[in-house]
């Protein structure tokens, strides 16, 4: 049977239900529709007791549903509550599978086969998407299930996890953790490495099966399930083990498709694109409106005041502003010309180039993340070499570029419509030119996220960066008055090429011509002496190599391969021999830093000689830091253990710069030639730690550090992103007695981060464990503490290029 | 007829775990071995460590021979528990209860559980664990134990040795805690003051005053008037000044014994004032104190005057005027002697002779007259009778067995002499004018007429004699000026005399300490033909040998040499203080002098 | 590269993991031996009367500089422990301390001007030639030992080490179940066995001549010489982990040894210093106290 509803909300997240509470209020007829028997899954699955942050604080709650930040079960309880007094209609266990018809009359398919009819839709599943079920028989038996709430309450079970990710393996470790339990765990893995897998969890399965707490099955698939019993494909044929439980966690499907299903077109056809909406969050299909997460809004607040604004949509009311209107009004207020929020909007849209493609929707998101100013002629933008890796656009006017280092006089214009900034933004690395405005301007600054979330979204935008980036990073590299007219065969026949960590772009003794300039990343050079790799160079992103093949002809001299994950532009070498050859002054300067490098390789291979153990030291050292991640490093902070005398004081001083946490681990991390990488942040030139923060609250700073700044929600996704694992999540412990009193008394934990327990008595279970990283110091004066408080100087900071530097080499010899 | 076993573990998490078995016989097996019907993996527990067998209502409790267990808290080899009651067997780290039997049901239920962890779990703090924080005691207490003793030894117990002695119940004998606090030992004077830090140190935080020096030193002699002391102080200048504020600022006023008389300096004497702290105020005195009496002098050898003997530079009647004049003004002296030191010195002239009949050596020298004082410091003075008697005879006739001598230093009674004994030789007096006749009332002009006989009784030969012994060629004329009378009057005067015996009062001159040097190589007696003649060496013959404080001739020396700040005649207290240590044997008889 | 607050060190400057004994290439050496030499000259030039004492102007000149430089060179403590902002660099400050402590010497010596006795000025100059000692040998073995440090824990954490002996424990426990009760007994020993009950002699000396782990492996070697079968098998799983253990715990002792080493002499150094303050202050309130 069916029945027909005005609205029917798919999803009871934060969205869906603000949406529903909202209808329910209006007395509109509608249906919430949750696919499990219960409200707001994703949060329901946040682990027990974690606090829920309420962000964007200066965003005001428009919603029927009250939401404060709090414990889970606090806000799901009141979610529950609200749900209840509002009378907001229900439906649990209904998952939509499709979406059929049109405006006024669709027909929603449950997957236990009912239908519903509404007028509108609102879809509002978020982007958790549906887990990917066994591909076997037997899968859909009770005891396999596909997540694992609390890994303590199995006792005495063979259980097996099948798939290898990170879930997988915290999974399994989590059942195997503690003998009493006697459980027997398996982890089963379709490939034969854990590539998913980050790092620190792969060691630790390793030990988990190296100490027999777990057997590891790689190249294995399930192929049948049965109660108690599963059969494997192993490498060696078919293998059938005790099975009390299974533990799916092979990771989950995007919505995107379901979604798409309904006739939702996207923005583009990147993982992280989002459906195309108008104001009023109205799909490309009429009728079906698209809320919160899945419409690229991640945070609660968001969500509820979509939830609310949609129905008021629906329900006829054109004249609502979205909630976040006053913020919008307060970032125009500072331009010139009195003008509404909708008309800078559009006037930014229509202006700059790269924004054209956006929807009026995406416009305005886009411009709560970014800041837009008014500049007079000649002020200052940004200088050369200050750390930066936001993108600017320019409204209106025009900036001057001082391309040449010594003379401000020798200038590149940028006009109305195009963009500046993009280099920092994509190689990460300090700008490379000052940049003041030429005329009147109005300047929007875009910061790192909302740029990749742009390019993301809008193919167009995406395009055009690269394009102006390319052609700007060259003329950056090879300057000696090149304008971008020079450059246009150059431009043709370049492409931008991706390279893994280790790959290698020029391989010694080969033929080709090529020049490589690294846009992202870096590189180190190598030169096989007497049969092994001996180091030459470190060559980070912004710069070129492959010249000397090119100039003197003959093989490749030394191999160049990426020391990290890196981006490079390839330039065809016969197109670059005519821009030399058209271009003297270019030649002469590729010929300089031909000389120069030259200069280093005979130097060292020259030592070579004399002093074998020497140079390899340096080189091992070298390519030891590199495999430490030196490589996309900007700042790092390496011990010198001839000097180190354990007192840990680096830990202590951090800990006390910096409200009681040590951001750094001295003794854990790598040692070489007792040459000691700590545990602590390397402030990457592409920070992991960025990639996924919800409230986007982690930036680099105006010293290039990357710090996390006070809005964040403590989600732990910047730690599970860091591959040196060098964030921390804790409580922050309260203050401490004074110093003296401890010194002459020995009243509370002395100096240093205190001791959980002592935390733990002091501050309540519900305070929320924030991320804390090292931030450089920052804004503390003197600089960064672990180094200023070392009392025999064991401890340095450096950047990658003086560590690297062959000069250490030259003192050393 | 089975046992309900209930094996209770606790999770990671803290959750209880039970795991029920059911074992259906009557006897259980307790171990550690695999097929032991309780499975015990302590350690403790022998691979088949007890058996439990069930008769009717009790369990027979039975260890392996050599084996025990606790039953109900009791260590025993072998127990019963009787099913009503129940029981606690316990083996190694692992807890049986057997619960009293339920009336309704056959089974006995036993709850295992493992009481104790076995193994001795390193779970605390590891980075504690590391330091030795973890064994030995903190910092904090042993700094603040010594702290504490060092204050009480050092600090509490001396103040309290202060305390006790203004209450005067600290006896000076023993040993005072406040000794800890003398920076090192007192010079051999003040030995016996070692117990008594109050005796200088009055009153806390005032520097030593002059006063606590005075109640010991109570006689000695001002170097001067404080008035004129301050008036002769220069005023202070650059650092010196500087020096002085700080010593005001830290309440050490200047001019304190103790700036020279220093303390604590070891069982030392105390050392000579050096020159700097006299010639502070010397060097230039006159231009602060313009009446001072004597000259400036900053070093001997560079800026000293000329010496100024005190010497008889005439007389007025009867009595010797006594003047300072410098030997720059070749001052004369006024004796009143007749003492030629050439003549008496010549080796080849009468006086050398009739020396060398009276056996007195080949000629005179000056020891035949000059004869030092017992301390050998300076001389007696030169007396008529044993210096000079030898060869100036007063002898001027024989009677009998005895010679008649003149009377010498009276010379009316030396006439009177004379004449009595010229004029017995004359007439005899009629007895009525006998002297020696009584005399009785009313006889007086018959005195008078006696006299009257005596004068008229004169003879020629006294008055002869009287005339040559006053006259050129008389005993007296020799060495004596004599005034002659009126022609018919024998009234000779003969002018008084006077001989200095210290000439340099302010410095202090020791012959003995010269007694290497010839006289003559000081004093020019040989050329001197007249006693007029000042005998005393000048500066210059000093300077022949001796040199300032620092000096490159034979004999450096300061000022404390010859004078001293506590003006007294006689030695300095530095000479004297070298003799007292024994340098000179004959200390006993200085310190005679001195206290002279 | 460097900007704004961040002090990044500069290789290029040569200043390379520059030790605090070269810090700005002997900067506070240099400062040091320039006081020392200009007051062993003054002390040469100026004669005090009767003989060099502390009474004497210079003397105090003399005591005021040492006492002010003890104060200071004790406030290294509360220096290193708090981290207020400003460019200092605890470096500097070491070097400063180690260096011009070390003038002491010569300084405070002179002071005295030779004049020892038992009394309490003589107690406080003899405390700071203690400090200064226990200082000298701080200063040697942050010399020699980091590296041996390093090299000991072999890129492991403290708690890595300590987890691994308890992780060798629960491996015997269950190793051993099969052995019999007396063979079982030897091994629970070993469990007891804790690296850090080790007193200060023991942790200097490194070594731990009655391991109840060395004992049980001893004893199980030789019951493996001599049993066969299926117990010998488990013998030889327990040996090869007690030997594990064992090494596990050698390791241990050799890092404590090394931390002993480097801590030990605080324990002299710091409470001394306290003493020496105490101290200080009585020399001082005596001097003015008998003024």
């Amino acid at each position: 049977m069916t029945t027909s509803f005005r609205i029917a909300i798919v999803g009871s997240g934060p969205a869906g239900l603000s949406a529903a509470a909202r209808a329910a209020q209006l007395g509109l007829s509608h249906v919430l529709l949750e696919k499990t028997d219960h409200l707001s899954d994703t949060i329901y699955k946040y682990q027990k007791g974690k606090h829920v942050m309420a962000t964007p604080a200066q965003l005001v709650l428009r919603s029927d549903m009250s939401f404060e930040a709090g414990k889970r079960e606090m806000v799901l309880g009141t979610w529950d509550q609200g749900a209840d007094a509002l009378k907001v209609n229900v439906t649990r266990n209904a998952e939509v599978t499709a979406i059929s018809g049109a405006k006024g009359d669709f027909t929603l398919t449950l997957k236990n086969g009912e239908t519903i009819s509404a007028e509108n839709v609102i879809l509002a599943i978020g982007t958790q998407g549906n887990p990917n079920l066994m591909p076997c028989e037997g899968a859909a038996l009770p005891h396999v299930q596909y997540q694992l709430d609390d890994p303590g309450e199995y006792v005495d079970e063979h259980i097996t996890v099948i798939g290898a990710g990170d879930a997988g393996i915290e999974n399994a470790l989590g059942l195997a953790a503690d003998p009493e339990q006697g459980n027997i765990v398996t982890i089963v893995n379709r490939t034969a490495d854990f590539a998913r897998a980050k790092s620190a969890n792969v060691k630790l399965l390793e030990e988990a099966r190296a100490n027999g707490r777990m057997n590891v099955m790689p190249e294995t698939t399930p192929a049948l399930v049965e109660q108690g019993w599963l059969t494997l494909d192993t490498r060696d044929g078919q293998q059938r083990i005790r099975c009390d439980r299974i533990i799916a966690r092979m990771g989950s499907a995007a919505p995107r498709a379901f979604v798409e299903g309904c006739g939702i077109e996207f923005s583009s056809p990147d993982r992280e694109a989002f459906p195309r909406l108008s104001p009023q969050f109205e799909s490309s299909a009429p009728g079906i409106y698209v809320i919160g997460a899945l419409a690229g809004y991640p945070l609660i607040k968001h969500c509820m005041n979509q939830g609310h604004d949609v129905v008021e949509f629906i329900n006829g009311n054109a004249a609502l502003k979205p909630a976040d209107e006053p913020i919008l009004e307060a970032k125009f207020k500072g331009l010139p010309d009195r003008r509404s929020v909708d008309e800078w909007l559009e006037f930014l849209r229509a202006n700059v180039e790269i924004f054209h493609e956006l929807s009026p929707l995406q416009m305005r998101e886009f411009m709560l993340d970014s800041e837009v100013a008014f500049y007079r002629a000649g002020s200052s933008i940004f200088e050369r070499n200050e750390p930066g890796d936001s993108l600017f656009a320019i409204a209106s006017g025009s900036v001057l570029v001082q391309i040449s280092p010594t003379d401000p006089s020798i200038t590149v214009p940028i006009g109305t419509g195009s963009i500046f900034g993009e280099v920092g933004l994509i190689s990460g690395r300090p700008r490379g030119a000052t940049i003041r405005t030429a005329a009147d301007s109005i300047l929007v600054e875009v910061p790192r996220m909302a740029a990749l979330k742009l390019m993301a979204t809008v193919p167009a935008a995406k395009r055009a960066i690269l394009r102006i980036s390319i052609e700007r990073q060259l003329l950056q590299v090879f300057g000696s008055g090149l304008t971008s007219a020079d450059l246009v065969e150059v431009i043709e026949t370049a492409e931008v090429k991706n390279v893994k960590a280790g790959e290698s772009i020029i391989t010694e003794g080969e033929e080709g011509r090529d020049i490589f300039v690294i846009r992202q990343g870096s590189m180190v050079v190598e030169k096989k002496v007497g049969g092994h790799p001996l180091f030459l160079s470190y060559v980070p992103a912004g710069s070129y190599v492959g010249e000397m093949a090119l100039i003197d002809g003959g093989p490749r001299t030394a191999t160049v391969r990426a020391a990290i994950k890196s981006e490079v532009i390839r330039i065809d070498g016969d197109a670059f021999a005519r821009l030399l050859a058209a271009k003297p002054d270019l030649l002469a300067k590729a010929k300089r830093d031909m000389a120069g490098r030259q200069q280093v390789n005979d130097f060292i291979e020259a030592k070579k000689e004399g002093f074998g153990g020497a140079v390899d030291m340096y080189s091992s050292v070298a390519s030891f830091l590199v495999d430490n991640g030196i490589g996309e490093a900007t700042d790092v902070l390496i011990i010198d253990e001839k000097l180190c005398v354990g007192c840990d004081n680096c830990e202590r001083a951090c800990a006390d710069s910096h409200e009681g946490l040590s951001r750094l681990d001295r003794e854990a991390g790598r040692t070489y030639a007792h040459l000691h990488v700590p545990t602590s942040c390397r402030h990457c030139e592409h920070p992991h730690c960025m990639a996924d923060c919800p409230p986007n609250a982690i930036h680099r700073g105006p010293d290039g550090e990357v710090f996390i700044d006070d809005t964040c929600i403590g989600c732990g996704n910047c730690q599970r992103n860091c591959p040196y694992g060098v964030i921390r999540m804790e409580k922050v412990p309260p203050p401490k007695p004074s110093l003296l009193n401890w010194l002459f008394t020995g009243r509370g934990p002395g100096p240093g981060e205190p001791s959980r327990s002592w935390t733990n008595d002091r501050v309540s279970p519900e305070t929320p464990k924030l991320a804390v990283k090292c931030d450089m110091c920052s804004g503390i004066e003197g600089g960064p503490a672990c180094v200023r408080a070392c009392p025999t100087g064991a401890a340095i900071r450096v950047a990658p290029e003086e560590l690297l530097n062959v000069a250490r080499l030259e003192r050393e010899l | 007829m089975s046992f309900v076993l209930r094996s209770v573990s606790t999770s990671a998490q803290g959750r209880e775990i039970v795991r029920t078995t059911r074992i259906d016989k009557d006897r259980l097996s307790i171990g550690r071995a695999p097929d032991s019907d309780v499975h015990l993996t302590d350690l403790a527990v022998a691979l088949h460590h007890a058996r439990v067998e069930r008769r009717g209502d009790r369990l027979m409790i039975q260890a392996e021979t050599g084996l025990f267990v606790a039953l109900n808290g009791g260590k025993t080899n072998a127990g019963v528990i009787e099913l009503a009651a129940g029981g606690d067997l316990r083996i190694g780290s692992h807890l049986l209860r057997f619960l009293p039997k339920a009336a309704d049901t056959d089974d006995i239920s036993v709850s295992l559980e493992r009481v104790s962890e076995g193994e001795g779990k390193l779970d605390r703090d590891a980075d504690r664990l590391f330091t030795l924080a973890s064994v030995l005691p903190g910092k904090r207490a042993m700094a603040w134990l010594l702290v504490a003793a060092v204050l009480v030894v050092g600090l509490a117990l001396p103040i309290k040795a202060w305390h006790d002695r203004q209450q005067r119940t600290a006896q000076f004998a023993r040993f005072q805690a406040d000794e800890l606090w003398s920076s090192g030992h007192l010079s051999k004077g003040h030995a016996n003051l070692q117990q008594n830090c109050g005796a200088c140190h009055v009153t806390p935080f005032e520097s030593v005053r002059d006063t606590a020096c005075k109640t010991c030193h109570a006689k000695v002699h001002d170097h001067a008037s404080p008035f004129r002391l301050a008036r002769a102080t220069p005023n202070q200048s650059g650092w010196a000044s500087f020096q002085l504020s700080v010593k005001q600022a830290f309440n050490l006023p200047p001019g304190r014994c103790v700036d020279c008389h220093k303390e604590h300096e070891g069982p030392l004497d105390m050392a000579p004032t050096p020159q700097a702290f006299c010639s502070a105020c010397h060097t230039d005195l006159k231009d602060r104190l313009p009446d001072a009496h004597i000259g400036d002098a900053a070093d001997f050898e560079r800026a000293h005057p000329e010496f100024r003997p005190t010497l008889i530079s005439g007389w007025t009647g009867e009595k010797a005027q006594l003047r300072r004049l410098s030997l720059v003004q070749k001052p004369k002296e006024a004796s009143g002697l007749k003492f030629p030191h050439a003549l008496h010195l010549d080796k080849l002239g009468g006086v050398a002779q009739m020396g060398r009949r009276l056996g007195m050596g080949p000629q005179l020298d000056c020891t035949n007259c000059h004869r030092p004082e017992p301390s050998g410091a300076g001389f007696q003075p030169v007396e008529m009778e044993r210096d000079c008697a030898a060869c100036h005879s007063l002898d001027f006739a024989r009677s009998g067995g005895t010679i008649r001598t003149l009377r010498h230093g009276d010379p009316a009674q030396l006439v009177a002499e004379l004449r009595d004994f010229y004029g017995l030789r004359s007439a005899p007096l009629p007895p009525s004018l006998s002297p020696f006749a009584r005399r009785t009332p009313g006889d007086a002009p018959a005195l008078q007429e006696r006299i009257q006989f005596n004068q008229g009784a004169r003879l020629p030969g006294a008055d002869a004699a009287i005339r040559s012994v006053f006259s050129r060629g008389g005993a007296c004329y020799d060495c004596h000026t004599i005034d002659a009378p009126p022609p018919g009057s024998l009234d000779f005067r003969v002018h008084p005399v006077a001989l200095s015996t210290r000439y340099l009062p302010h410095g202090w001159f020791d012959h003995r300490a010269h007694a290497t040097q010839s006289c003559a190589s000081c004093h020019g007696a040989a050329q001197s033909s007249s006693s007029s003649d000042l005998l005393i060496p000048g500066i210059a013959t000093c300077r022949t040998c001796h040199g300032g404080e620092s000096t490159a001739k034979p004999v450096a020396s300061t000022c404390a040499m010859c004078h001293d700040y506590h003006a007294k005649e006689g030695a300095p207290t530095m000479i004297v203080r070298r003799l007292v240590r024994g340098q000179r044997r004959d200390a006993g008889i200085v310190q005679a002098k001195v206290s002279r | 590269m460097a900007s704004g607050g961040i002090s990044r060190t500069k290789l290029g400057e040569g200043a390379s993991h520059e030790s605090f004994l070269r810090h700005r290439n002997f900067r506070w050496l240099k400062i040091a031996l320039t006081v020392c030499l200009v007051a062993i000259l003054a002390y040469a030039m100026i004669d005090v009367q009767p003989r060099p004492n502390g009474g004497s102007a210079y003397g105090y000149l003399l005591g005021t500089i040492g006492a002010l430089l003890i104060l200071w060179l004790s406030l290294l403590g509360l220096r290193k422990r708090a981290m207020t902002s400003g460019s200092w660099s605890l470096k500097g400050w070491t070097s400063a301390h180690v260096y011009l402590g070390l003038s002491l010497v010569v300084i405070a010596t002179l002071h005295t001007g030779f004049q020892l006795g038992w009394n309490i000025h003589t107690l406080a100059y003899a405390l700071m030639m203690l400090v200064i000692a226990s200082g000298v040998y701080g200063i040697i073995v942050y010399a020699v030992l980091p590296t041996q440090l390093s090299d000991s824990r072999a890129e492991m954490t403290r708690p890595q080490m300590v987890e691994a002996v308890a992780k060798f424990d629960t491996q015997l426990q269950t190793a051993a179940q099969p052995l019999s009760h007396d063979d079982a007994a030897l091994v629970r020993d070993a469990f007891g066995e804790d690296p850090f009950r080790a007193g200060l002699i023991r942790r200097l000396s490194g070594r731990d001549a009655r391991s109840s782990t060395e004992a049980a492996l001893q004893a199980m070697r030789r019951r493996l010489a001599v049993t066969t079968g299926p117990e010998a098998a488990a013998l030889d799983g327990v040996v090869t982990l007690l030997e594990r253990k064992s090494a596990a715990l050698e390791r241990i002792r050799r890092h404590l040894r090394i931390r002993a080493l480097l801590e030990v002499w605080l324990y002299m150094h710091v409470p001394l210093t306290f003493a020496l303050i105490a101290a200080l202050a009585a020399h001082i309130i005596s001097v003015f106290f008998y003024w």
